[in-house]
């Protein structure tokens, strides 16, 4: 900063001027010899890059020319490039097909960036219903990515026991349950979308369709008094009630015909699923009608 | 009808919006049709609430039918109050929970009453399997509060309770031991979660905010919406495109394609030690630590920090203490030294 407050040689803009006379001089110097041959060197260059361009050129043409020729004798290599294709093209639309068709079997899976998603497709006597999905990352150790599993199905107990160690009873173990709840779900959704003429109150159940109880009467048209059931699915494994507990409210409750119906339906209960056992009673209740009629 | 019950169903008719009277009325389904068809409702809202009210006297209106219609109120406004979520642990190995609601409902009350002679309780069920429990608190002298009620939401078989906001802490340690007993578990903790969004609260408890699985049945749109910005219009160079796209694939992975749930706000409790480069600052001899709060609102937190890498404010990926969130079902965090 010396320069700067040197006052006799005139200040900043003084010394700004010397150093470009400085500059200017130095550059005429070094500039004027080399000029010429800088100019001659550029002009050389210029040259050779015209001369390559126009071999370049020329090559480009004679390779045009060239493929020209060969594709009006190459058509039927062509055409038979594109049906290739096409059958490339059906396989891949099949196999898609297929793989969408997996989800029939139950359990299937695609692969992802991360890991594997897996799909739970459950069904109950031959219907199809509702989809579950867990998104695993493969990683040491395994974990579950998301998942739509509803959150009352024990999904941590399963994984904690099983998804580190043995994947395959993982999932098996998830679909039991998911397809034990859809089963008891869609017995549940039955009985109050198609039978509901036989219930004298509304339908009291849970989250997982593991206790049902409900009053009903073997004829929708109630001249009898209502029995009350009480269905507790202890297993949930499974699409059947583990307990059965029926109670006959009438006055007539001692005698015999009524006890015997009482255990009758209990058996039923224990046996078959909900909706069947009303379609049962729908169908004595048509036979009696018959037997009435005639 | 009691004069207080009078009073009651009358300013709870009058925080009905209008647009909503018709809908409410007919969930609430204590006055009939007919009986609402007679009344003219382009009338005044003063006068239409007073007609409302002599028809509730004349089908004598009781104290639980007036709750009730509170119930249906809050279920309509549910944003009006501040959630807080509860969760229960039951003992390892235990039988399979076999709930019945009516059973619940009966133990809840029970154990409520037992405690506490002056509480009105009373139940709504809900879908899924839910049910709205209101609970107006009142004291070894005084009578049930009915302004002041405290809304419990429970979905059967799951360990997750939502309760609104209660200015009475006294009452919670009752009402916490009611729920515990009445839904078979043994634990009850309060999680640091709250929010006004009911349905946000179930989603990140439930796990249910992403439901975007991959399927072979659908294609999964990667990279598009950036490709989509890139041939807006070819005058336009993005410079640091490589950057942004790498931003766009850590927000997606962090946050994923699917709609937030919503929170207003994520609080951060800081007992921190000073931690400083600089040898001999004023902070850094400091032996106490440090004690501050940080809060982050917004209408709709979540959303405002997927956007907040993509608009160039913050660098991504963000810190795990915000991005955990959902995940973690917490918006209240105490930061301690380890």
């Amino acid at each position: 900063m010396e320069w700067a407050n040197d006052k006799s040689k005139g200040g900043v803009l003084a010394h700004l001027e010397r150093l470009e006379t400085q500059m200017s001089r130095s550059c005429k110097n070094l500039e004027d010899p080399p000029r010429e041959t800088a100019e001659s060197d550029l002009g050389t260059k210029i040259h050779k890059l015209r001369c390559l361009r126009d071999k370049l050129r020329a090559e480009v043409k004679q390779r045009q020319a060239r493929i020209k020729a060969s594709t009006a004798n190459a058509e039927p290599d062509q055409t038979l490039e594109i049906s290739e294709q096409e059958a490339v093209g059906g396989k891949e639309e099949n196999m898609k097909a297929i793989l969408q068709a997996y989800r029939f079997t139950g359990l299937s899976g695609k692969r992802t960036s991360r890991g594997v998603c897996v799909c739970i497709s459950t069904a109950f006597e031959g219907n199809l219903l509702d989809s579950y999905f867990v998104d695993l990352v493969i990683q040491k150790p395994l974990r579950i990515h998301h998942h739509s599993v509803p959150v009352f199905i024990p999904l941590e107990e399963i994984s904690a026991k099983y998804l580190q160690t043995n994947i395959q009873h993982f999932l098996f173990c998830l679909c039991e349950y998911l397809n034990a709840y859809a089963g008891r779900k869609y017995q549940a959704d039955q009985l109050q979308r198609d039978f509901a003429a036989f219930l004298a109150g509304p339908l009291q159940r849970n989250s997982l369709c593991n206790l049902l109880s409900f009053t009903y009467k073997v004829e929708p048209q109630g001249r009898s008094f209502p029995f009350c059931a009480r269905l507790l699915y202890k297993d949930l494994t499974t699409t059947l009630p583990t307990d059965v507990t029926i109670t006959y409210q009438g006055t007539d409750a001692s005698s015999t015909s009524w006890e015997e119906q009482r255990a009758s339906h209990e058996n039923l209960f224990f046996t078959k699923p909900l909706h069947q056992v009303f379609t049962s009673f729908a169908r004595n209740g048509e036979r009696l009608d018959m037997s009435l009629v005639s | 009808m009691d004069e207080t019950v009078a009073e009651f169903i009358k300013r709870t008719i009058l925080k009905i919006p209008m647009t909503e009277m018709m809908t409410i009325l007919k969930a609430w389904d204590f006055l009939p049709e007919n009986q609402l068809q007679t009344v003219n409702f382009r009338q005044r809202k003063e006068s239409l609430v007073q007609d409302l009210v002599l028809l509730c006297e004349s089908k004598r209106a009781s104290l639980r039918d007036a709750a009730l219609l509170d119930i249906i109120y809050t279920q309509f406004h549910r944003h009006q109050k501040v959630w807080d979520v509860f969760q229960m642990s039951k003992e390892p190995g235990e039988d399979v929970d076999l709930f019945d609601m009516e059973r619940f409902k009966s133990s809840f009350e029970k154990i409520l009453r037992r405690a506490l002679k002056n509480v009105t309780v009373s139940f709504r069920d809900a879908e899924e399997n839910a049910v709205w429990i209101r609970i107006a608190w009142g004291t070894q002298y005084r009578k049930p509060n009915q302004y002041k009620p405290v809304y419990v939401v429970y979905y059967s078989q799951t360990p997750y309770a939502f309760t609104s906001f209660c200015h009475l802490k006294s009452n919670t340690p009752l009402l916490s031991q009611a729920l515990t007993v009445a839904s078979n578990h043994h634990k009850i903790v309060k999680m640091d979660l709250r929010s006004r969004y009911l349905d946000s609260l179930k989603a990140i408890v439930f796990k249910q905010y992403n439901q975007k699985f991959e399927t072979h049945n659908s294609t999964m749109p990667l990279q598009e919406t950036l490709e989509l910005d890139m041939h807006m219009d070819s005058r336009i160079i993005h410079e640091n495109r490589i950057e942004k796209e790498r931003v766009q694939r850590v927000t997606q992975e962090t946050f994923g394609d699917y709609p937030q749930p919503r929170l207003e706000f994520a609080q951060y409790k800081l007992e921190t030690k000073f931690k400083s480069d600089f040898h001999g600052g004023i902070l850094a001899e400091r032996k106490e630590p440090l004690r501050c709060l940080i809060k982050f609102s917004s209408p709709h937190l979540l959303e405002a920090l997927k956007s907040l890498a993509p608009a160039g404010i913050a660098d991504a990926p963000l810190s795990p203490l915000l991005t955990c969130i959902p995940n973690k079902g917490m918006n209240y965090f105490k930061i301690r030294d380890k």
